[in-house]
């Protein structure tokens, strides 16, 4: 009971702090719950519905099959193949909104009874607001298309637009009307190229007898994506490897993913961003704890006196530990729980928020043991932390807690045992004193006896502040410590930013295995000379090179490989180039996946043949979650086909800006002819609009922070700091002139964090977010370097922590002088 | 103290009600009080009277619920914040009961500070100023220690020395020698005569009958009016034990 009622009076008396506390501990519950429940709700539920729509382990795209029966039947007599079947589909460029595709766009027909599959069972569709599902169609359209929510972040695609379809040469092209969205959890996401688009069986079997009819002028191909179930106990790569030898499937197979690679392109934004809100969360939690610390340590300074006198009535300094744990654990548990109830409303929130990038409306699900585990490990951890603090408690005797010695000990109501240390016989000797001594510094230059810079007459206001800092240093590092972490995790996004560029340049870089300013693939018969021209009457060429991206299997593993005519082009970071004939490059990855290093031999097969290579060297592209290969034009003719459309033209400009203008004059000569890309891709903007909503978001989280813990530590300071605030006062120093002091001491401290924290984030950005971009297969991550990406986030920390304190020290004027009266 | 006397510092029906809640307790109650140039006065009464309150009052230093208070003719009470601020740097000095000097400040900083916020002189000055200050008043040993490190009397007579590195036109002292011993008390008692006898305005507030010996003129608070006055001729060491009878003489008159 006894109990019950310290604690209750010590809530009330410290209900600021321990609110602040409480505020600190709900957004780190509330950051941590939110990053595990789209996580793992994103996870399970994109495997959930790839299982449930009837999408198999493997899935092989396969275009112009003569006799699909046969196919499937071919595949299913391999060992180790449970079932397969097929999901016809129509490939075609498109285009929409004057945005062309960057690669091409599947018609599936939404149809009622396919071989074995049923599509609309499989595809649920969305109301056009997004926020939720929306009944099936009856019917599609003959003139109408459903496409993916992220169609509407990479094209600004919104029922009613148009999309074409380049069907056929001569202008057959079709135009359908864009009716609504629909999930696709299979190619949904904007971090996916390939866009699936729903349209009615009447519409399929239109395009299909045109596609007929064009014979050589069609330009779109008719397709299937082939869903493979694997039996039980077979590895999904050990039948990819099977099938890639199957004769009629490699026949006509473009690409084979299994579900596990499809499943994390689907994530993959998702995951990185997981991952950047994970790393954040901890931050904040570490500044949450040392704001708690500094808070309990000025609570047991506050609360000297009363600790002793409950001391001499009997209680224990465990006890009294205890008491003061349970007013922050309740604090903590409060802020903890209510986190957690509210993750559920705003992960929901971001779910819908995030439809547009991933395509997929998350649901969200409570992961219980996780969350638990957060929730034990936020209580363990701040009860841990209090019983650090608290420790001390038990080892003064009450009667030294009455005579303030030692800890708590206070003039005027200022502690100053931070400035003495233990001297033997001499008892507790001034710090500063002992720093003269040691260092003998000169008085003049030394604050005349105190160890610390001298109060200079100009900068009067500064030199003040400093001193208060230099003498009060325990009460002003949470600031410094919290401005430090802020910084560190301000900086890591802000050079991320920095590295993606305005433009994504720098993620295009990471996919794009060589540099280029425009690239043109010849589809038709037009010679590469005369498009040059047109190239030419707009800017000079500075320098050029070809580039195909076949499907070739390395050690029966398909991958796809970037074929380039200058090898030396390649961003290799480790070993050399592949400038001869039987020489490759792999990524990383692939290197990994393989178990090859530089120096050892593959064998690569093309639809020519297949011979050894030697790996020369390893490079970056992130392409195929970084899993492909590097080859010469040369090495891949040994085992390859040339085909004039397999390649791709890049070329560098001697002016850059002229590339919109040279792509719409290219369009308008060749049309479908000619694919015309920048190094960029439409899903780009998702992303980076992602990463500046993330800043803007980590911002004003950081404000919040900095608002709490500037309100705590300064409320305590400018509450022991009354009497010397009166004492400036009569000696006629304003009230504005003592604001800006107070504030410039916040200032200073949060000025040594946001050192700290940006030389943190100069040496250990590229370390952790390396090890992040890795996981969608970028390994080459080397952050901006900036003066903005630098200075900016030190800058803006430091600033709020000086706003902050500029606004808190308002009180100042509020001040009553009669503090100092004797009576 | 021949000749007309020039008014330094006047109150107007000054004022002062304290809330305590739904009640009001008016501390102080209309005083018009009149404080002369070069004079060291002095205010006595009994605990809880008003004293200190009348002081900070006059000294700009605590609002006034009603009245008027002028500093050579100029109306001060209505000063906003930073007017106030710059007058109590350029024209008044404090020494309080307690010292309150800035704990993490040496005494000579503590003196520096107050001269740099007054802006009068140049840096240099400024020093010069208060080593001289601190020679004065026998601190000069103690100069770079922290308020800590000193004796009371130390930290006094630093305080002192604070209050009179901006050449103030009036210096306010609250109880001064409240919180000191003997020894203590007869040297700041000293400085402050000594600075009378050199022009220096005083005003102090006391309730120990040697100190209020000091002054040249005495009032008496009680019940927040001021009862009666006493005049003295200037302070001379040989008169001592003479002016402390006439004082205690005074005072018994007013049931003190």
């Amino acid at each position: 009971m006894e109990n019950l009622m310290i604690i209750r009076a010590g809530m009330k008396r410290h209900k600021g702090s321990l609110f602040g506390i409480a505020i600190l501990m709900f957004l780190t519950a509330l950051f941590l719950n939110v990053v595990l429940m789209t996580a793992f709700s994103g996870n399970s539920y994109i495997r959930e519905e790839m299982e449930r729509a009837g999408f198999g382990d493997l899935t092989a795209w396969t275009a112009d099959v003569p006799d699909m029966e046969f196919l499937l039947e071919s595949i299913r007599e391999q060992e180790g193949v449970e079932d397969a079947k097929v999901q016809r589909l129509i490939f075609s460029e498109y285009e929409a909104n004057g945005v062309e595709s960057d690669s091409e766009g599947q018609m599936i027909p939404w149809i009622s009874a396919e071989i074995g599959i049923s599509t609309r069972s499989r595809y649920h569709f969305f109301e056009n607001s997004l926020s939720e599902y929306a009944k099936a169609p009856k019917e599609i359209g003959e003139q109408e298309v459903y496409v993916s929510p992220s169609m509407k972040s990479m094209m600004d695609l919104e029922p009613g637009d148009i999309i074409t379809f380049p069907i056929a040469r001569g202008g057959r092209n079709l135009s359908l009307t864009v009716a609504g969205y629909y999930e696709d959890p299979f190619m949904g996401s904007s971090m996916i190229g390939m866009k699936g688009f729903l349209v009615s069986e009447k519409t399929y079997e239109k395009i299909l007898s045109v596609i007929e009819d064009s014979g050589m002028d069609a330009l779109a191909r008719n397709g299937s994506m082939i869903h493979i179930e694997t039996a039980e106990g077979i590895t999904v790569s050990e039948m990819n490897r099977v099938l890639t030898t199957n004769k009629p499937l490699s026949m006509y197979t473009e690409f084979i993913h299994s579900a596990e690679t499809i499943a994390g392109f689907m994530v993959i934004l998702q995951n990185a961003f997981s991952a950047l809100f994970a790393a954040f969360a901890v931050v904040l939690l570490g500044a949450a704890l040392v704001v708690m610390g500094h808070s309990i340590s000025g609570l047991v300074e506050q609360e000297w006196k009363n600790f002793g006198i409950l001391k001499t009535i009997g209680f224990t300094g465990k006890q009294l530990a205890g008491q003061v744990m349970m007013q922050y654990m309740a604090a903590v548990g409060s802020g903890v729980m209510l986190g957690m109830l509210l993750a559920v409303l705003i992960s929901g929130q971001i779910s819908r928020m995030m439809v547009t990038t991933t395509g997929v409306l998350l649901p969200i699900r409570f992961p219980l043991l996780p969350c638990m585990g957060v929730l034990i490990i936020l209580l363990l951890l701040s009860a841990g932390f209090c019983v650090l603090c608290l420790g001390r408690l038990g080892r003064i005797s009450p009667m030294a807690v009455i005579r303030r010695e030692c800890e708590g000990q206070t003039e005027c109501g200022r502690n100053l045992c931070g400035n003495k240390r233990w001297n033997g016989k001499r008892g507790f000797i001034q710090r500063a004193d002992a720093r003269m001594r040691r260092k003998k510094v000169s008085a003049k230059h030394m604050g005349y006896g105190t160890g610390f810079p001298a109060i200079r007459a100009k900068g009067l206001t500064f030199h003040l502040a400093l001193r208060q800092v230099l003498t009060g240093r325990k009460r002003y590092i949470s600031a410094c410590l919290v401005a430090g972490m802020l910084v560190f995790f301000a900086s890591l996004t802000g050079r991320i930013n920095d590295w993606l560029g305005v433009d994504g340049k720098g993620m295009m870089d990471a996919f794009n295995p060589a540099d280029l300013d425009l690239g043109v693939q010849v589809l038709g018969k037009i010679p590469a000379q005369e498009m040059e021209q047109v190239v030419l009457s707009y800017t000079d060429i500075t320098d050029s090179y070809m580039l195909a991206m076949p499907s070739v299997s390395v050690n029966g593993t398909n991958y796809t490989a970037n074929v380039i005519t200058e090898p030396e082009r390649f961003h290799i970071s480790a070993g050399k180039t592949c400038r001869e004939k039987n020489e490759v490059v792999l990524t990383e990855m692939l290197a990994a996946d393989l178990g090859a290093e530089a120096g050892e031999l593959v064998t690569i097969r093309g639809n020519k043949g297949s011979r050894e290579f030697r790996i020369s060297g390893i490079y970056h592209c992130a392409n195929d979650m970084g899993a492909n290969l590097g080859m010469s034009r040369e090495g891949y003719l040994s085992i390859g086909e040339d085909d004039s459309r397999l390649w791709c033209y890049h070329y560098f400009l001697s002016d850059p800006s002229r590339k919109q203008a040279l792509t719409e004059k290219l369009e308008q000569v060749y049309g479908g002819d000619v694919y015309v890309h920048e190094n960029s891709w439409p899903g780009l903007l998702g992303i980076i609009s992602a990463m500046h909503l993330l800043i803007f978001f980590l911002y004003g989280v950081s404000v919040i922070f900095v608002c709490i813990v500037t309100g705590m530590a300064g409320a305590r300071i400018l509450d022991t700091e009354r009497k010397d605030i009166g004492i400036y006062k009569s000696i006629g120093c304003s009230v504005e002139m003592l604001r800006l002091s107070f504030a410039l001491r916040f200032g200073l401290v949060s000025a040594v964090g946001a050192v700290i924290g940006t030389l943190a984030a100069v040496g250990f950005t590229d370390v952790i977010v390396s090890s992040v971009m890795q996981l969608a297969g970028i390994s080459n991550f080397a952050s901006g370097n900036t003066p903005g990406s630098i200075l900016f986030p030190g800058l803006t920390v430091t600033f709020l922590f000086l706003g902050f304190a500029w606004l808190l020290a308002g009180r100042i004027r509020k001040g009553d002088m009669n503090v100092l009266t004797a009576e | 103290m021949g000749g007309v006397k020039n008014v330094i510092l006047q109150g107007e029906k000054i004022t002062r009600i304290f809330c305590q809640g739904k009640v009001e307790i008016k501390v102080l109650d209309e005083i018009d009080i009149k404080i002369f140039e070069k004079d060291f006065t002095v205010i006595m009464g009994p605990s809880g009277a008003g004293k200190s309150t009348l002081l900070y009052m006059l000294g700009g230093m605590d609002h006034i619920s009603e009245g008027h208070v002028f500093y050579r003719d100029k109306e001060i009470s209505s000063f906003a914040e930073s007017r106030m601020g710059r007058l109590r740097a350029e024209e008044f000095g404090f020494v309080f009961q307690q010292t309150h000097l800035v704990s993490n400040l040496t005494l000579l900083e503590n003196i520096l500070v107050a001269g740099y916020v007054s802006k009068k002189d140049s840096a240099e000055k400024v020093r010069e100023r208060a080593e001289n200050l601190l020679r004065q008043m026998d601190v000069e040993e103690a100069k770079n220690r922290l308020p800590y490190q000193v004796s009371g009397g130390e930290a006094q007579r630093a305080a002192i020395a604070r209050a009179m590195i901006g050449t103030p036109g009036l210096l306010f002292a609250d109880e001064p020698t409240g919180a000191l011993n003997q020894a203590n008390t007869r040297e700041v008692l000293n400085l402050l005569s000594d600075l009378n006898r050199k022009g220096q305005s005083i005003l102090m507030v006391t309730h120990d009958l040697r100190a209020a010996a000091r002054g040249n003129r005495i009032l008496y608070l009680e019940d927040g009016k001021i009862c009666d006055e006493l005049a003295l001729k200037p302070y001379n060491e040989m008169e001592e034990k003479q002016r402390e009878r006439d004082v205690s003489q005074w005072l018994s008159g007013l049931r003190w």
